[in-house]
């Protein structure tokens, strides 16, 4: 029988000894100091942290009407090696989704291992796509922000781009507001990528955004929309806006700006048509400043409406001569017919009368001159330059809206003061929001009372005969009182000279004139007709008016 | 056998098993001697029987609620599935009345009918003659 050494058996044995103490310290070292790191791969494998979105808040009218909501849609993606004919896949999906089938199978064929064939589908081709059961394709649903009225309040609404975040508009302002908070869920899954419902589970549910309800109006945003497009067609204008507001607590009923987009399509909207003229486009508003210049003298009881003054056609102020439009002169003139004839050099002498502080002073109390702080996102100031920058004769050019610069929206808010009394309101497009707290309304903000009762009262009327015997009159509407002024203002070119034959024609004005419930706005950038760009502006002003005054039932204050 | 034999000796209820216990508590001094003599070896036998029957009992006790557990927690995995299932089902009805929402505010929407009706050959009224209604009631 061969021998074993003692020497070998005990290297041997010291061997396995050493192995066994190696093997016994890692075993050691996993169970104690590796064991989190060891349970951390265990668990990776099972569990799943998912983040679980909030639902972004609806958007709805003042009647509850949606017009912005989020919805799950479903998109279309492949797995190109499970699809075992790529070309009658590609021509199929080619016929329902209204694509060329080429590039849709040149994807397929590109080596990839997953792709999107086509995001947020509608429903009907989604089903349609579902029923040809082609192995190799499925869906996967995502959040689509989707506004069933298209293009109809867009400038209001805004959009939200493909990362979920907010632009423009009530979608930008509230944004935060309307996100929520998302939530978290960690769970441990099977196989099959099913939860389970034993074992780890940790979750924090999201907070849904709120809802809003705007004071927008879709009869009225549908109007408003559809005559500023009007406007544009016939006067083929640059741009334009036509806004509804409610003077009695500064909500906003509509607000139009064109161009406009679809906010559902944004990637094809011209950038431009992304400004919302109503609140980020300052313009010289030209003769409907002159009603705030008349205020601000009736106020300090410098002038009465039957004051006059001899026009000759034209006034001198700083050295300079401010013209009449086409240089008529009327002769004897009261401080009402300088609104009725819409006379510059009447306004430049109510507005000397006043002097460069108090009318500056004045146009800051109507809100000229600083944002009105109207909840939507991108609102610009208009420019009131500070008094010392103010020539001598910009008392007289400003009195009959030169060298200022105003939003459509700005120009609303004061008629709307000069309608409600005196009072300038803060505007406001959100009526309410809901959350997980409850409703919550917006209170109106008074945020100056520029005019007394009795002034806003006698501009009023002033307007009121603007309308029924002035300039104005293609405004009046059978069967209601209508007041209002019209505006035709140069528009200033780089170089702060005025260009030749472009103006901005607006009207601004409200009905029924004794118990003033809507105030409306139109302005027209660069219209065809030029200086009779304003009579278009009083026939988008009359579509609105006359829709609304049906609509709401508002009772006839006159014979027809 | 000795099984057989063993068990009825410590929980048999048949009549020979009683009569064998009743054997055994007898009075006599001949039972008495026996019980003393054999004292030692049927009292370790009959401790060993009712541990090994503890024993017994223990893991027939600890594979039912093996068993228990095992089938309520496989209950409860399948009522997880069922719980997913129904709450995939209420996400897609949830989605679907998202969806038929947008397409009833699509259909109200003013414009929508304002097209239609213009295809139909409408126009919109820019006038609509209005009646006081004064004049009216002074007449009745």
């Amino acid at each position: 029988m061969p021998t074993v050494r003692p020497g070998r058996l005990r290297l041997l044995f010291a061997l396995f000894a050493a192995s066994s103490l190696v093997l016994a310290g890692r075993l050691a070292y996993w169970q104690t100091f590796g064991r989190a790191v060891l349970l951390e791969r265990a668990t990776d494998q099972v569990r799943s942290d998912l983040v679980v979105a909030a639902q972004r808040g609806v958007i709805r009218d003042r009647n509850g009407a949606i017009l912005a909501t989020t919805v799950q849609l479903r998109s279309l993606y492949a797995l190109p090696s499970r699809i075992p004919d790529k070309a009658v896949a590609a021509h199929e999906l080619g016929i329902l989704l209204g694509r060329d089938p080429a590039p849709i199978r040149a994807s397929l064929e590109s080596g990839a291992e997953w792709l999107y064939i086509q995001r947020w589908l509608p429903e009907e081709t989604a089903s349609a796509i579902a029923a040809l059961h082609i192995p190799g394709l499925g869906f996967q649903t995502e959040p689509k922000r989707l506004y069933p009225n298209d293009a109809i309040g867009a400038a209001v609404l805004g959009f939200v781009n493909d990362d979920g975040q907010g632009v423009n508009g009530v979608e930008g302002y509230y944004d935060a507001m309307l996100r929520g908070t998302d939530g978290r869920l960690v769970v441990e899954r099977d196989p099959a990528n099913r939860d389970l419902a034993v074992g780890l589970r940790e979750a924090v549910a999201p907070r849904d955004g709120a809802d809003l309800t705007l004071t927008i109006d879709l009869v009225a945003q549908t109007a408003a929309e559809r005559e500023l497009a009007a406007a544009m067609k016939k006067e083929h204008a640059t741009s334009g806006s036509i806004l509804v507001v409610d003077p009695a607590d500064g909500s906003i009923r509509a607000l139009a700006s064109a161009p406009t987009y679809d906010p559902s399509a944004v990637r094809l909207a011209d950038p431009e048509a992304l400004r919302d003229r109503a609140i980020a486009w300052p313009y010289e508003p030209g003769s409907t400043m002159k009603a705030v210049t008349i205020s601000a003298a009736l106020n300090e009881h410098l002038v009465r409406p039957t004051d006059s003054y001899n026009d000759v056609g034209y006034t001198i102020v700083g050295g300079r001569r401010l013209n009449n439009a086409l240089g008529k002169a009327y002769g004897p003139t009261t401080v009402s017919q300088i609104l009725e004839r819409s006379l510059n050099a009447g306004a430049a002498w109510v507005g000397t009368k006043l002097g460069a502080q108090r009318l500056s002073d004045y146009f800051h109390l109507f809100g000229f001159g600083r944002p009105t702080e109207v909840d939507l996102a991108g609102e610009v100031s208009g420019t009131v330059r500070p008094l010392a920058e103010w020539y001598p004769v910009d008392v007289g050019t400003a009195s009959f809206g030169q060298g200022v610069s105003v939003t459509p929206l700005q120009l609303a808010m004061a008629y709307a003061a000069i309608a409600n009394g005196g009072t300038l309101y803060r505007p406001y497009v959100v009526a309410s929001r809901r959350d997980a707290d409850g409703e919550h309304r917006t209170a109106p903000v008074a945020v100056s009372h520029p005019v007394t009762a009795d002034t806003a009262a006698t501009v009023r009327s002033m307007l009121l005969a603007t309308v029924d015997i002035g300039i104005a009159h293609n405004a009046a509407i059978a069967g209601f009182s209508v007041a209002g002024k019209t505006g035709t203002a140069q528009i200033a070119g780089p170089d702060g000279s005025y260009i030749d034959d472009q103006y901005v024609s607006s009207f601004a004005g409200f009905f029924p004139a004794d118990d003033p419930k809507y105030v409306v706005v139109v302005v027209l950038e660069k219209p065809n007709s030029r200086l009779l760009g304003t009579v278009t502006a009083t026939d988008a002003f009359k579509g609105v008016a006359q829709d609304i005054l049906r609509y709401a039932r508002i009772q006839p204050d006159r014979r027809p | 056998m000795i099984a057989a034999q063993a068990v009825p000796l410590k929980w048999g209820t048949s009549a020979a098993g009683k009569a064998r216990r009743s054997f055994d508590r007898g009075t006599s001094a001949a039972g008495k001697a026996r019980r003393s003599r054999s004292a030692g070896s049927t009292g370790a036998s009959s401790w060993d029987l009712r541990i090994f029957g503890l024993a017994i009992a223990a893991i027939a006790f600890s594979f039912a609620l093996a068993v228990v557990y095992v089938s309520q927690s496989t209950a409860l995995s399948v009522a997880g599935y069922d719980v997913q299932k129904l709450a995939a089902q209420r996400d897609e009805l949830r989605r679907q009345i998202s969806l038929l929402d947008v397409q009833s505010a699509r259909l109200d929407s003013p414009a929508r009918i304002a097209a239609d009706a213009q295809r139909l050959g409408m126009v919109h009224a820019r006038y609509v003659p209005l009646i006081p209604a004064q004049p009216l009631i002074a007449k009745r």
